[in-house]
């Protein structure tokens, strides 16, 4: 009866289109480069403040939830991640956007993004405190643990392991400039303030893959038109689905697990959700030639991390990301102080965020599917046009974000940096990686051994610790095991 | 001829009245050091919405500028032209502690101090499965081990107030930096430091929890929120201390402009919906002179000056 009471303030008419305007703004600002969920929760916050905390927060998660999504669009479309949750939906969607295939690899994404969102909706409503004390368990030693884990896909990802290695370290050491993480001594500035806090990662992230492709577009329109590729259609075909059936799955599964884990986030997620698709995939060689499973683990885990972070804010009080975290002022300005008190004190505002989650999902389904023929008409527009659009885009959005103009060297640097290493053949997915992990490794690798007394064996032990560093040899090992099964095999076929 | 110099002094009277048009006559920017959606960009987007209420026919846009701790959208705030358009949000962070620190391009005699308007009360709670739960048993503790005390980053405010305590109680405490109050606060409900410091209002839930509990409050008196929190002050440590915000802007501004921002101020912080939405988030509102605030601004920043400089950490980024 209470639930069902707490449940039917949902479906008043101005909660319910709250949160429709909530998603679809979301999926708007997250479709444009630059703008990022993060911000369109914080500047629309003060809009919240009068309006009743269940209609204000589901209008917040909305825009959360559409925004993570909307990110896709402007990946799959212009291979600039409208966000830094859908940077690993570049490997995959860009190309079949290439190949005519833009409506069907929207589809995906929208389909994979619900089936993720759903998902971790589900485990919120129905085991957030119990798998919230997970959030818990991650000292340290863990966190760098499963840093170290997720810079293994840099090896699966580049073809050329040597290339891959290069891009990856030049990533971790692009990531020290700015305040060192346990001293705050700044580093790497040459005395120039505007490095203090480092390179902002949006821009660096639009700049190393969006500005360079252009720069990569301008050669090619250079020597030969471009010819206008075929947009239509929206749903994936039968054996796309079942081939992505795995991929979904997984992509699920882990993005609503690292979603628990605070700090750490859905670009993250994606990243870790690609890489376990294809390793498991029958056709990892297909993986980043534009092959559906890829977008379909990318985005279903990243959108499962978007209601998977609300499980430890709303059962501890902790925010899983930044997000959230923004998320977390709007609880306090309505007077409701998160924690696992919420349950018993605000039945009906717990009741009503996991009934919004649903609900915001579904919009964002029934916006993203009604969507798709306007987005991908946007690659009908002639090259030329689209890709001045693109660089205007890549500046406003690095802008922005801090209003800041050093942002604006960064991209553009990056944007160097990205189209020469593309020329190449250096691996810009391996930079993006080491830019999110490297920071996070550092840092607790820093605060593991100053806690410890400088005692290396803190990193080996503990549960949680020991099994990422056992995926991190499996995952490193495996390849190799699988070649050389493969040349015993092809020995075996042909004795010469 | 006539109708002319008719126009001449219509035009010569509308320039005239332009000029005369009562300060402001076009929006006020408040500069935020740090990104949008932190509890001290919520509290200024608070502010200038009953700065708008309030003085009538003004606008005050809030503009974010984030990086360097607070230092570049502070100078952003501190080397504009003094016209009284453009002010800053004076925090403790960067105004008090990080010109010590170095590489800010200001100092604290670059302040015009408008008006304070708010103070974040501290509390150092121990955390989940700490070996102390009170302040004796915390300070029989630290005779023989260093407690790991959490802090949201290094030479930030929690990290210098916890080092002041310690100083003067003359302890030995390890900080734990994290990026952040909310990584830090991640650690200490899950155990992984011993303590930390906290605003009342971030430790409210948890200590219902039962996660985490108070050990002092870092007033001169006990707080409503936790009365049963002893004071450092009552166990004989003469130890207060508390970030606090208000509104800065450069230096050279005329007076009357001046004098008109400061009356604004005041009259913005003693609107009740402006409180009431202040409290339920958390804060404590306190407005404070221009004299006043300075005061605070300028022996905050000496307390941390000694604290920086015990720590090695003075002017290493110069």
């Amino acid at each position: 009866m209470d639930v069902l009471s707490s449940l039917s303030q949902l479906f008043e008419f101005n909660t319910l289109w709250t949160i429709a305007l909530g998603t679809l703004g979301g999926l708007i600002i997250g479709a444009l480069p630059g703008l990022t969920a993060t911000m369109g929760v914080a500047l629309l916050i003060p809009m919240t403040f009068g309006m009743a905390p269940v209609v204000g927060l589901n209008m917040l998660i909305g825009i959360y939830i559409g925004g993570i999504y909307g990110g896709c669009v402007s990946s799959i479309l212009l291979r600039t991640p409208g966000t830094p949750a859908s940077a690993a939906t570049v490997l995959d969607g860009y190309p079949m956007a290439q190949r005519g295939e833009a409506g069907k690899a929207l589809g995906m994404a929208t389909i994979a993004s619900m089936i993720g969102g759903l998902f971790a909706a589900i485990i919120l409503a129905t085991l957030a405190p119990q798998l919230a004390s997970i959030a818990l368990e991650f000292g340290a030693p863990e966190y760098f643990a499963l840093a170290l884990f997720g810079l293994t896909i840099i090896a699966s990802l580049s073809g050329d392991l040597l290339k891959g290695a290069i891009s990856g370290l030049l990533g971790i050491l692009v990531s020290c400039v700015g305040a060192d993480p346990i001293t705050g001594v700044l580093r790497y500035t040459f005395g120039f303030s505007g490095f203090a806090s480092g390179f902002a990662f949006t821009p660096a992230l639009i700049g190393l893959f969006a500005l360079s492709e252009v720069f990569t577009q301008m050669e090619r329109l250079g020597k030969s038109e471009i010819p206008i590729r075929n947009v239509s259609g929206r749903w994936p075909s039968r054996s796309d689905m079942r081939e992505s059936r795995g991929a979904l799955v997984r992509g699920s599964i882990i993005g609503t697990i690292i979603g628990i884990i605070p700090g750490t986030g859905s670009g993250t997620a994606s990243w870790i959700a690609y890489n376990e698709a294809r390793r498991s995939s029958r056709h990892p060689e297909k993986f980043g030639t534009g092959y559906a499973p890829g977008i379909a683990a990318t985005e279903s885990a990243n959108n499962a991390v978007c209601a998977a972070a609300l499980i430890p804010l709303l059962a501890l009080g902790i925010p899983g990301d930044v997000v959230t975290a923004v998320l977390m002022g709007g609880l306090m300005i309505q007077g409701l102080a998160p924690g696992p008190m919420l349950f018993q004190t605000n039945p009906d505002v717990i009741i009503g965020i996991f009934g919004g989650t649903f609900i915001a999902t579904i919009f964002m389904f029934i916006f993203g599917m009604a969507l798709i023929p306007v987005f991908s008409r946007i690659l009908l527009i002639p090259r030329q046009m689209l890709t001045m659009t693109i660089v205007i885009f890549c500046f406003i959005g690095s802008f922005a974000i801090n209003l800041n103009p050093v942002d604006l060297y960064t991209m553009v640097g990056f944007g160097v940096l990205g189209w020469g290493m593309h020329k190449f053949g250096f691996s810009q997915a391996a930079l993006c990686i080491a830019l999110i992990l490297g920071p996070m490794m550092e840092a607790n690798l820093r605060r593991g051994l100053l806690q410890s007394g400088d005692n290396l064996v803190t990193f080996a032990s503990g549960p949680i610790t020991l099994l990422f560093l056992s995926l991190t040899v499996l995952s490193l090992g495996w390849p190799m095991v699988s070649r050389l099964k493969q040349r015993r095999r092809n020995h075996i076929k042909s004795p010469e | 001829m006539n109708k002319k110099l008719i126009m001449a002094a219509a035009l010569l009277s509308a320039t005239l009245s332009t000029e005369a048009l009562a300060f402001p006559d076009r929006p006020i920017q408040i500069i935020v050091p740090y990104a949008a959606g932190g509890g001290t960009d919520l509290s200024i987007r608070l502010f200038a919405e009953s700065f708008e209420r309030n003085i009538e026919g003004s606008t005050m846009v809030v503009r974010n500028q984030p990086g360097g701790g607070g230092s570049i959208g502070t100078s952003g705030a501190l080397f504009p032209r003094p016209d009284g358009y453009t002010l800053g949000t004076g925090a403790q962070g960067p105004l008090a502690l990080l010109p010590h620190l170095g590489g800010t391009p200001y100092t604290i005699d670059d302040v015009e101090f408008i008006g304070l308007f708010g103070r974040n009360l501290q509390v150092l709670v121990s955390c989940k499965d700490a070996p102390f739960s009170n302040f004796d048993e915390f300070l029989e503790y630290s005779k023989t081990k260093a407690a790991q005390i959490g802090n949201s980053g290094a030479g930030g405010a929690n990290h210098i107030s916890a080092e002041a305590f310690a100083k003067a109680a003359k302890i030995k405490i390890e900080s734990v930096p994290f990026g952040g109050s909310s990584e830090a606060r991640t650690a200490c409900v899950g155990g992984h430091i011993d303590a930390m410091v906290a605003s009342p209002a971030e430790a409210l839930g948890q200590v219902e929890a039962g996660n985490v509990s108070v050990l002092f409050v870092m007033e001169p008196e006990r707080i409503d929120l936790f009365p049963d929190a002893p004071t450092a002050v009552e166990k004989g440590i003469d130890f207060t201390w508390s970030s606090w915000k208000g509104v800065i802007a450069p230096k050279g501004i005329p007076a009357e402009e001046l004098a008109f921002l400061r009356d604004a101020v005041k009259t913005t912080v003693a609107d009740d919906e402006f409180q009431k939405k202040m409290e339920e988030m958390g804060e404590f509102v306190i407005y404070e002179g221009p004299e006043q605030y300075e005061a605070r601004a300028r022996a905050d920043s000496e307390t941390a000056e000694a604290v920086i400089r015990d720590l090695g950490m003075y002017g290493m980024n110069n």
